[in-house]
């Protein structure tokens, strides 16, 4: 078997007394697809800059294409990091030329979508083309690894679907990506997902096996505000989706206690995501 | 509006950086204000020479403290302690009546200077050196040369470095193939050279506007101009490493360009100061370039003259310049820097 | 009920259509979603609903200024202040006092989960506790209409969870909710959406109707079609025609896919 590109082992990142990643392992092959998922402070941002080489781990073992991150395994990946990170006073072509000349890559074409903007500020162009232009930098010297920091925060769903078309591209070709996120729809772009919660990696697998150890009811009636209310002064944890409440980890008898008297259809539903994780954290809690 | 003002109360408690400069500005001001800020001289340090020495000593108003009374020496040496700054008023008995040397450069000495010795009618004959009009523009423009580094050196600097943080592209760098010292390099390199464009400009417009002479080596002013320009970066440096936001950044290097400006003796003598605020204005960088634009344009002197503000603006040059490269190196290789601790441990 | 909301508004500034001919109800009760990219015009029709911006043209109903509820994007509060002056501030802005506060105050701290944080700086709250703060303020003097600027956006989903209840509670106590987002999973959990894109009304209705509305349909395939209507779910791909379903066929499967589509059909 090829050697992971990105491979963790029990790494762990101390900041004093306080533990920001706990033991977490992670690996990311070659043409695969991880999604890192997580609340904010699960210890995600610190995992990945560990891999960068921005910080180094205070225990484990982690290698970057099969040696500890350095200068020449960073010029293997590409990076997009939540804040994009682009020049804005400089136009797209000089963003594109200056990352070209930090790779020693030959000339990235300015994306199709951008042609228009080729000498406008990156500052003055809007956000969803800024962020084709970051992928563009970042894929521009042909990585074998590509990070991806929360890639489409802010972007509508059409841009949404072709970032992620480019994603899937590079992984088809063999480029191997790790992206953070915590919205189930690009999770489900992933071919697997590690769940951090607190610093430390508490579930692993496709979407269906995270979200495998959460339940929910789907609680429909009339008067849904009331049922809510109900549900949530009993401490159960609840979330409205349209006109009907969904209870999470609970079970049938103890959401008809809550509701009282109130007439209710409750029907047993697939837990999304977001509930598993939050199911998660509160249990951690 | 009770409400509104209680906020603003309450933010301004919790913003160290404005609270500092509410609290330390006003009493920097009034301190610089009250005690430094003073046109007029009190005391000038003189020497007298020739036959009759002794005698011009004992007659000279009090205003001219007398140091060496010197029966021997000669014009020449007159002329060369001058030329060294290395007093500021000198009394030639050699000549009849006897001839007053006065150091033009510095400006409010040399006025007080040459009143004194006007209330002395025929007795003396005044003779200023350097800047004989007492025009202020050629004591100002070599003086204001350093100023012009100072601001580019620190608030441009730090500025642009802040702005690479704030926007999150300085984390970009630190993960892109290029060397740290690729990056320190090319971003401060930049800024030294439109200083330095900036350097020659105010002289070449200095000489031809004003009419400033320009006695001394250029050479040696350039070497003097680029020691300077590495302390003043290397303090802009340091301001971006520990600010955050450019109005940081910005607030800081108000707070360090401000002294400067008052305390370097180019708009109040620093002679003329009380010991301990001409002490804090000792240990500014802005104070030893002054020294060096104005003997170098002015007096013509060479690095014989001024080779104590070339010693102390290359030590904290040195010493700024490498703290700043390694603070900013910290930000760029954690990585290579942690695990070089974790060795030596 | 009076339903607020705005009627055929357009919104030009600097001399281009922010927004185009949009309409927009909201119910006491209900929570609208507005859902659209960076750019679609979401800021700006919330901030001419809070009357911040006048309309060109169209016609806007809101409750009086004092019983609106604004949040804007980046968390309206006093990072230099704590929680408690945070909300003493506000609740000074709007009269409240004494009792009243009292009250709201320890309620929507207890929902937004701020109760022992009461004495730090806003500045130092994580991301979601910060939007929370803010809808707490938002909230505090009991508006009729509840205005939030991607109120989620940057926040971590225990905190996005939180959110939404507390959204939910207002909503379910009779606040009208007009909330801005990016992400469609949010806007499926809204009585009804209104997706913008380029300051038009892409689609608009509940859920389920948004579903129905979409002109075509779309297939999942294992291969690409016609690259331009092809976009990818995980290792699948969907690909939209713009004929209509064979017979019993949905439209299409979820509003993700939904939104792609009318983009795609906008766009052809």
């Amino acid at each position: 078997m090829a050697e992971p590109l990105i491979h963790a082992q029990d790494v762990t990142r101390r900041f004093g007394d306080f533990t920001a990643v706990d033991g977490v392992s992670i690996s990311v092959a070659a043409g695969e697809i991880v999604g890192l998922l997580g609340a904010n402070g699960a210890g995600k941002t610190t995992l990945i800059r560990m891999i960068l080489g921005l910080l180094p781990p205070s225990d484990g073992a982690l290698a970057l294409f099969g040696a500890p991150p350095s200068r020449e395994g960073r010029a293997r990946l590409g990076y997009v990091p939540q804040g994009l990170g682009l020049w804005d006073d400089l136009t797209v072509a000089e963003n594109l030329a200056f990352v070209d000349q930090a790779f020693g890559s030959r000339a990235t074409a300015v994306p199709d979508a951008l042609a228009g903007s080729r000498d406008g500020l990156v500052g003055g162009i809007g956000l969803g083309r800024q962020r084709q232009l970051a992928f563009a930098a970042a894929l521009g010297h042909g990585p074998e690894l590509l990070v991806l920091d929360e890639p489409t925060s802010g972007v509508d769903p059409l841009s949404r679907a072709r970032l992620w078309d480019t994603v899937h591209e590079s992984a088809e070709q063999g480029v191997g990506v790790l992206v953070t996120t915590h919205y189930m729809q690009e999770a489900e772009q992933c071919d697997r997902l590690v769940l951090m919660s607190q610093g430390r990696a508490v579930g692993e697998g496709q979407l269906a096996d995270i979200v495998a150890g959460t339940t929910a009811l789907a609680v429909r009636t009339e008067r849904w505000q009331d049922a809510f209310e109900a549900l949530d002064r009993a401490g159960v944890l609840v979330m409205l989706s349209g006109t009907h409440v969904r209870a999470v980890d609970a079970d049938e008898v103890r959401v008809r206690a809550a509701l009282g008297g109130l007439a209710a259809e409750v029907e047993p539903v697939g837990a999304t995501l977001e509930e598993a994780m939050v199911a998660r954290e509160r249990s951690a809690g | 509006m009770k409400a509104m003002i209680l906020k603003e109360f309450r933010e301004l408690r919790r913003d160290k950086r404005t609270m500092a400069m509410l609290i330390v500005l006003p009493i920097v001001l009034l301190t610089i204000f009250g005690y430094a800020a003073n046109f007029t001289v009190d005391t000038i340090p003189t020497r007298v020479i020739g036959p009759g020495a002794e005698q011009a000593a004992a007659n000279a108003p009090e205003l001219f403290d007398i140091g060496e009374v010197d029966a021997e020496a000669t014009t020449d040496d007159a002329l060369a302690w001058m030329t060294d700054n290395a007093t500021e008023v000198v009394i030639d008995t050699t000549t009849q009546p006897p001839t007053a040397y006065v150091d033009g450069a510095s400006l409010f000495t040399a006025q007080s200077a040459s009143a004194a010795f006007g209330r002395m009618g025929d007795q003396v004959e005044v003779d200023i050196l350097f800047n004989p009009d007492l025009e202020t523009s050629w004591v100002m423009v070599p003086a204001l040369i350093g100023l012009i580094l100072t601001f580019i050196g620190t608030i441009i600097t730090s500025i642009g470095l802040v702005k690479e943080r704030q926007s999150g592209t300085l984390e970009q760098l630190a993960v892109m193939p290029l060397k740290p010292a690729d990056v320190i390099i090319g971003k401060i390199a930049p800024y030294f050279l439109l200083a330095s464009f900036d350097m020659l400009v105010v002289t070449f417009l200095g000489v031809w506007i004003f009419d400033v002479p320009f006695n001394g080596s250029p050479w040696l002013f350039a070497i003097g101009a680029g020691i300077f320009l590495f302390v003043v970066l290397g303090i802009g440096v340091l301001i971006s490493t520990v600010s955050q936001t450019q109005a940081q950044a910005i607030q800081l290097a108000i707070m360090l360009l401000l002294p400067q400006i008052l305390l370097s003796g180019f708009i109040f003598p620093l002679d003329a100061m009380p010991t301990a605020i001409a002490a804090i204005g000792r240990c500014l960088p802005l104070t030893y370039f002054v020294e060096i634009a104005q003997g170098i344009f002015l007096r013509g002197a060479g690095l014989d003259a001024l080779w104590v503000p070339y010693a102390v603006l290359t030590g904290m040059a040195l010493l700024v310049f490498t703290a700043a490269v390694l603070r900013f190196r910290r930000d760029l290789a954690p990585s290579a820097h942690h695990r070089a601790k974790s060795k030596a441990a | 009920m009076a339903a607020w909301g705005a009627h055929g508004l357009t919104v030009e500034r600097g001399g281009r259509a922010a927004l185009a001919n949009v309409t927009l109800t909201v119910a006491p009760g209900e929570i609208v979603a507005v859902v659209g990219g960076d750019g679609a015009g979401k800021t700006t029709l919330l901030r001419t609903l809070a009357g911040a911006i006048a309309p060109t043209a169209g016609e806007v109903a809101t409750p009086a200024l004092e019983r609106i509820g604004f949040m804007p994007t980046a968390a309206g509060v006093w990072r230099d202040l704590s929680v408690d002056e945070n909300i003493a501030f506000v609740a000074a802005a709007h009269g409240i006092a004494g009792a009243t506060l009292e009250e709201r105050r320890a309620a929507l701290l207890a929902g937004a989960g701020l109760e022992h944080a009461t004495e730090r700086l806003a500045r130092n709250l994580s991301g979601g506790m910060r939007q929370k703060l803010a809808f707490s303020l938002a909230m505090l003097h009991r508006p009729d209409l509840l205005i939030l600027d991607e109120p989620s956006t940057g926040v971590d989903p225990v905190s996005r969870v939180d959110l939404w209840r507390m959204v939910s509670l207002a909503a379910s106590q009779g606040a009208a909710v007009v909330m801005a987002t990016t992400y469609l999973d949010e806007a499926e959990r809204a009585h009804r959406v209104t997706v913008l894109d380029a300051g038009e009304v892409l689609l608009e209705g509940a859920p389920a109707d948004v579903l129905a509305g979409i002109p075509g349909h779309v297939v999942a395939a294992d291969a690409p079609g016609d690259p331009a209507r092809t976009w990818r779910r995980g290792r699948g791909y969907r690909i939209w025609s713009p004929e209509e379903p064979p017979e019993g066929e949905p439209r299409v499967a979820d509003i993700e896919d939904a939104v792609v589509a009318a983009a795609i059909a906008k766009g052809a």
